[in-house]
């Protein structure tokens, strides 16, 4: 309730500044208060706050690290945090309405090692990523029916079915996943268009997409309305099951594609190539300002998000840390960024 | 009539089902091993559950306050590290060690609790930074796999002490501690601030304390969990624990504990918790490949959920 109260007084207060000086400048007054009330309302929003936050670590980083001035290191940060990123926007869709996928992990492996195998038998580049994709979309929707039809709660939801592929992997490679070389992955992975990788390309692309779906789109107004209040949204019409279905298997879809870009990246599959990205993903796009209860927020945070995390990780890592002190220090940043401007209204 | 035995079987219908699925399961385990009731298969099956059941224990304490605790396993593996990395000697010694861990493993979820109560970040974000947190801290405790605990009690814990079966002594122990706070305004205070925090708070409790001491409550659960662990195995290892998060998370949801909060007994969750065990077992057992314990594991979440949601939603149409 703060925020909103603040504007009011904020709006109040330039509403009697302007009288006083609409009567010499009228003008000038209007364009000043608009641009104060546009710098409030930038201070306000998260998303802001998550490039904010990226710009001013990136400029730390070039300043003071040894290696981040260069054009390459440049590219080879935007690449590594598309793996991230892809699976974050993903996320976004489906905790914008209140859910969350925590079976992004067990579909990135399902992914890669469905195409890795199926590549390295009998069938073609082109059968092998369709098959992949095609089994990420089926996890989503088995996601979305759980959560809509069966009404268990999605962190039950998608844990089941990230346990269910963990497992169901394990039979399909017997314990063995196997490796394989796509040119089609390859070029995704380390290609790229006029000197910008094509992940990256990939990933712009995805978030073009992503942010129609959720930000221009019937359906990205009903995941709004969904996150914000489910029993007021269905009771005003919001189509719950087509809303969910969209969000989930979009979510593992993406997650299925940063699996194939992964795997092209690598070369070969593993069963736990995908932990990293449950937890990362999840905090991608809290970091990126949007809410993990739903209703709040912006895709593009997510963005900023995930490259935050890629340029902590990186940096955490050019310091010759071990390992423990690694994760102590990005779990001490994570906690003060979210202190700093992801905090919850209190109810 | 009738209507009294509908408003029973509701309150109770997670339980007895629960309890008829343990009591099958049972019957099938008894099947494949006859020895199941004897003292030293109860010793080293109770040995085996431990550290689930302390666990689960704990994510139903936050679980009850209407939070989550993410962080548990990497709690939990905190605990057996420190444990396992003093060198206990002698009987002083190895209750020194357990103290220390079990401080450590109560301080981690009070700084949750914290966390949560008074920065207002919901307790499913602060819980999952601060397992990275947790597992970094104990990486950095113990690196590797390694530790060391005194090889006798290794023994009289797995094997029985003097006919005693040690973890179930242990696990009777620490529900007994449950059953009694539950009876004062402490335990009250936990259903009370999880069940409606504005009411609670209306009705003069300090919620935010409340929270904390939940919070810690369960660092002490997944604190003793770590320490059975530690002793079961013999050693400690930094990464073991993370599991333990969503095995505790699907044994109290099993258990019946609502995800909201207030609702759910400690009961359930320890059937759950033994339905689980048991059914890893089981399925060893039965030989198929233990690949598929992980699916079985999903799909029994999966049902059991959906099934309570439907019958509860026959009940009150």
């Amino acid at each position: 309730m703060t925020g909103t109260t603040e504007t009011t007084t904020d709006t109040t207060a330039h509403a009697t500044t302007d009288a006083a000086t609409s009567t010499t400048r009228p003008a000038t007054g209007r364009a000043a208060r608009q641009r104060t009330e546009a710098l409030a309302a930038l201070r306000g929003s998260r998303p802001a706050w998550a490039f904010g936050v990226l710009a001013v670590t990136w400029l730390a980083a070039i300043l003071f690290a040894d290696g981040f001035d260069s054009v390459s290191n440049f590219r080879y940060l935007v690449q590594t945090a598309s793996f991230l990123g892809i699976v974050a926007v993903g996320q976004t869709l489906v905790v914008m309405m209140s859910g969350i996928d925590l079976s992004v992990s067990g579909v990135v492996a399902l992914s890669a090692v469905v195409c890795a195998k199926v590549a390295s038998g009998t069938g073609g580049g082109a059968t092998a990523i369709t098959a992949a994709l095609l089994l990420s979309a089926l996890v989503g929707a088995v996601n979305a029916a759980g959560v809509v039809w069966l009404r268990v709660p999605p962190m039950v939801m998608t844990l089941a079915t990230g346990t269910v592929l963990a497992g169901a992997l394990l039979v399909y490679t017997d314990g063995s996943p196997s490796s394989a070389k796509v040119p089609l992955l390859d070029t995704a992975a380390n290609g790229r268009l006029l000197g910008v990788p094509w992940s990256f390309v990939l990933w712009l692309v995805v978030t073009a997409a992503a942010w129609w779906l959720l930000h221009l789109s019937r359906t990205g107004r009903y995941a709004f309305a969904l996150g914000a209040g489910e029993s007021a949204a269905r009771a005003s019409g919001v189509p719950l099951a087509a809303t969910a279905f969209t969000a989930y298997v979009s979510c593992a879809l993406l997650a299925g594609v940063s699996g194939l870009v992964l795997l092209g990246f690598t070369g070969t599959s593993s069963l736990t190539m995908g932990n990293p990205y449950q937890l990362l993903s999840i905090a991608s796009v809290v970091l990126g300002g949007t809410s993990i209860l739903g209703g709040r927020g912006h895709l593009l945070g997510t963005v900023g998000g995930a490259l935050l995390l890629t340029l902590l990780t990186a940096l955490l890592t050019s310091w010759n840390l071990s390992e423990g002190v690694r994760q102590v220090i990005l779990g001490v940043l994570i906690i003060g960024l979210l202190l700093v401007y992801a905090r919850e209204r209190r109810t | 009539m009738r209507e009294k035995l509908t408003v029973a079987a509701r309150g109770n219908t997670d339980l007895l089902g629960l309890l008829a699925l343990l009591l099958v399961l049972l019957v099938a385990y008894q099947h494949y091993d006859s020895s199941l009731l004897t003292p030293a298969s109860i010793t080293i099956l109770s040995a085996q559950f431990l550290p689930l059941i302390l666990a689960a224990a704990g994510q139903t304490t936050v679980m009850l306050l209407g939070g989550i605790d993410l962080s548990l396993g990497a709690v939990l593996g905190l605990s057996m590290a420190v444990f396992a990395i003093y060198e206990a000697q002698g009987a002083g010694g190895v209750v020194t060690a357990m103290v220390l861990a079990l401080c450590v493993a109560v301080a981690a979820g009070a700084v949750n609790g914290t966390l949560v109560a008074y920065a207002g970040l919901p307790p499913i974000v602060v819980t999952l930074a601060a397992s990275f947190l947790w597992g970094g801290v104990t990486l950095v405790v113990l690196p590797q796999p390694g530790g060391h605990v005194p090889g006798g009690l290794v023994t009289a814990y797995n094997n029985g002490w003097n006919g005693v079966a040690l973890p179930a002594v242990a696990i009777a122990g620490v529900l007994a501690v449950w059953k009694l706070l539950r009876t004062t305004r402490h335990g009250l205070a936990l259903y009370a601030v999880g069940g409606n925090e504005h009411g609670a708070y209306a009705s003069g409790l300090h919620t935010r304390g409340v929270k904390i001491a939940g919070y810690g409550l369960a660092g002490a659960f997944a604190g003793l969990a770590g320490i059975g662990l530690a002793i079961q195995t013999g050693s400690a290892d930094p990464t073991i624990g993370v599991p333990y998060t969503l095995n505790s998370i699907a044994a109290s949801v099993l258990g019946g504990i609502s995800f909201f909060g207030g609702v759910g007994r400690m009961r359930g969750t320890v059937l759950g918790a033994l339905v689980i065990g048991l059914l890893t077992n089981l399925l060893l057992f039965t030989g198929i490949s233990p690949f598929y314990q992980l699916i079985m594991q999903g799909v029994i979440l999966v049902v059991a959920l959906a099934l309570k949601t439907y019958l509860t939603r026959e009940a009150t149409v």
